[in-house]
């Protein structure tokens, strides 16, 4: 028998059982549609965290904090240790001046910058009620979504992004109107002595663009963003004279080119630090999609091997039923590897069928879902759930394997049948 | 010509071995009609399997057209039933839930017969049972009577030269058991095709050119064979003489005078 009507016929045979076909095909399709829907959320998840990275950080940057150190003995206090109390009695190594000037020595490091985001008191404008600020440096190698005007490379001193919301609270009524208007921020010096009136100052600045939120967003999107030399002015207005003044918890290096990020990143883990480079962040991210991706194939492959023993059982019913018929077609000459090959091919259609109806259901949740979930997670332009093809068809050829390897046990009871004792069976 | 040669088959081992038949002989000439009767268990249907290659006696041979099918490896036996063989039984076999065309293609897709010939075929199998208006339906919807005739269609779809009918009226009214009877022996004259009728109906086993009666696995009596075989030698001189092969023609006519004469 020709190949061609021996799946023809298998088809057909299926046709006279369509319930039951039907239910077997929905036991697989369970674990394509989870199957596929896991990948494609892994496909996707992959594109976004890759998105992410590529907007939030700048493959040349290699962000540093000092190591902790290791001590199993109780350590004698030095007052030039300089560590900031981290609140729960312990302190946290810092990076001083001396550090950074040391690190820029090293080689394929082009510049060294602390992280300084000031503490301020409020934000307010004319006419306007005053507010709490929270104020971060703008990089200028992460991306932002612009609500209204824009950043041209770095921004100036003087210059500010607010966000959507300290855009609206402060009276400018819509970003666009925000753009050009001055903003004043206030903050506090800090002093050691208390016996004098704490001093105050107002930094004005002019808003140069608003941001929008977007999911794509490391930093916190509350923050209004300033200049790093006004970051500076700032840290050094509030800071000056204290303790933690020319500390830092946190810094940028600079490299030269992005291909020795890893270099550098060795020579100061050498020196104390811990440094992640752009990649550590895109491959920590992965590393947890990737975790959350076995799972959830672990399910998929769960429902699948469940579903083997579906098919198992129904073909061997199958068989069971169709004793005389398998007779009759022994007899008419059908070889018994036809036999075998016709309820291998069943199985085989009931496995694409599952495929077929699995993947294709999670191709039309996932391309319903996905607008829901951009719009819910603010992703922009991104997909959570990308569906690739290649992928799709490799699951259901993969399931068709699996039916046709179910199907195996089933097939070589019919091929083995004695025809005239099939035809005898009542 | 089918040559049945020193047939023996046993069934179970030992003490509980039980002989089904028991060195059978005989020889059908081609174009016979036949009736292998005997009551249940004579037997009669184990001797038709051994003919059809069904089942493979341990001894003794099955020659047809010269050829011992018993030696051909399966796929070959397979191969040649497919091709020259077919099968009627009492209980039809049809497949109620797929059409009537459905049912009758079988045959032509295990004998591989191209695509292109098999609507044809099927119409023309349908048409010799009348059943062309019911092409495409449910063989599930046919009276038992069409259902026989469409399993009828079934076996001759792909012109057997041999056609094995397994009480193919046991299940039908004696009308339409005629019916049937009717179309298979047609079908036989009409195509010059070899007609093994297993039954216990003698009437049925009558209408055949040749009755072998089977008892306890035993040939007890055979009866036409020998005449059915002259007439079959007859209408070979008939043809030598249409075709105008004269010399060969006196020469088979001057070897039957001798063999009459000695």
């Amino acid at each position: 028998m020709k190949i061609s009507d021996t799946i023809r016929r298998a088809g057909r045979s299926l046709k006279q059982a369509k319930a039951r076909t039907l239910l077997t095909s929905l036991a697989i399709g369970v674990g394509a549609f989870t199957i596929t829907l896991s990948l494609a959320g892994g496909q996707g998840g992959r594109d976004y965290t890759d998105a992410i990275v590529k907007a939030n950080t700048n493959i040349n940057e290699v962000s540093i904090t000092k190591k902790m150190p290791v001590s199993t003995s109780i350590q004698e206090y030095s007052g030039e240790s300089g560590g900031m109390t981290d609140g729960f009695g312990g302190s946290f190594p810092t990076i001083t001046n001396a550090d950074i000037d040391d690190i820029l020595k090293i080689d394929g490091v082009s510049s060294v910058t602390p992280n300084y985001d000031p503490s301020v008191n409020y934000v307010t404008a004319e006419g306007q009620k005053k507010y709490v600020a929270a104020i971060s440096t703008f990089s200028p190698s992460v991306t932002l979504d612009y609500a209204a005007g824009s950043v041209d490379g770095d921004l100036k001193s003087g210059e500010i992004v607010l966000t959507e919301d300290y855009a609206d609270i402060l009276g400018f009524g819509s970003p666009e109107n925000a753009v050009g208007k001055k903003v004043q921020i206030n903050t506090t010096k800090l002093s050691t002595s208390f016996s004098t009136e704490p001093e105050q100052k107002d930094f004005e600045f002019t808003v140069k663009g608003v941001s929008s939120a977007s999911g794509l967003a490391f930093r916190s999107q509350s923050s209004m963003l300033i200049s790093s030399n006004q970051a500076r002015e700032i840290y050094t207005y509030v800071n000056e004279g204290t303790p933690a003044f020319g500390k830092f918890i946190l810094a940028s290096v600079i490299v030269e080119n992005p291909d020795r990020a890893n270099e550098v990143k060795n020579v100061l883990d050498g020196k104390g630090y811990d440094a992640q480079t752009s990649e550590d962040v895109l491959g920590t991210v992965n590393t947890f999609i990737n975790v959350l991706l076995g799972i959830l194939l672990g399910f998929g492959a769960l429902a699948v091997l469940t579903s083997v023993f579906g098919i198992i059982n129904t073909q061997y019913i199958s068989v069971l039923e169709r004793t005389q018929q398998i007779g009759l077609m022994k007899a008419l000459g059908m070889s018994a590897r036809d036999v075998g090959r016709l309820f291998k091919f069943e199985a085989a259609w009931v496995g694409f069928l599952g495929g077929a109806i699995g993947s294709g259901l999670a191709f039309i949740v996932g391309t319903a879902a996905n607008p829901l979930i951009t719009e819910a997670l603010k992703l922009g332009d991104i997909s959570l759930l990308k569906f690739d093809p290649i992928q799709v068809a490799v699951v259901i050829i993969g399931l068709i394997l699996i039916s046709v390897a179910a199907g195996i046990f089933p097939a070589r009871k019919a091929s083995r049948l004695d025809p005239i004792e099939a035809l005898r069976t009542e | 010509m089918i040559e049945i040669k020193g047939i023996t088959k046993t069934y179970g081992k030992k003490q509980n071995a039980f002989l089904a038949l028991d060195n059978i002989n005989f020889t059908i000439p081609d174009a016979t009609t036949i009736a292998i009767i005997g009551k249940s268990g004579s037997g009669k249907s184990t001797l038709m399997h051994a003919m059809s290659g069904l089942d493979r006696p341990e001894v003794g041979e099955v020659l047809i057209d010269g050829e011992n099918i018993l030696t051909l490896k399966q796929r070959k036996i397979d191969a040649f039933r497919a091709s020259k063989m077919s099968f009627i039984f009492q209980s039809f076999f049809i497949q109620p839930n797929e059409t009537c065309y459905d049912n009758v293609v079988l045959p032509l897709e295990i004998a591989e017969v191209p695509r292109g010939q098999r609507r044809a075929k099927v119409e023309a199998a349908l048409a010799a049972v009348e059943l062309t208006d019911k092409i495409r339906s449910k063989a599930a919807n046919l009276s038992g009577g069409q259902k026989q005739r469409l399993a009828i269609a079934r076996a001759i779809v792909n012109e057997p030269k041999i056609l094995f009918a397994d009480e193919p009226t046991g299940n039908l009214d004696s009308t339409t058991g005629g019916i049937v009877e009717d179309f298979l022996f047609n079908y036989a004259k009409v195509n010059k095709a070899t007609l093994i009728v297993v039954t216990h109906d003698p009437e049925l086993a009558e209408k055949c050119d040749a009755q072998i009666v089977i008892v306890d696995g035993k040939v007890q009596s055979i009866t036409g064979l020998e005449e059915k075989a002259k007439e079959t030698e007859e209408p070979e001189e008939e043809k030598l003489l249409e075709a105008g092969e004269t010399e060969e023609l006196l020469e088979a006519v001057n070897e039957r005078s001798e063999g009459d004469d000695q």
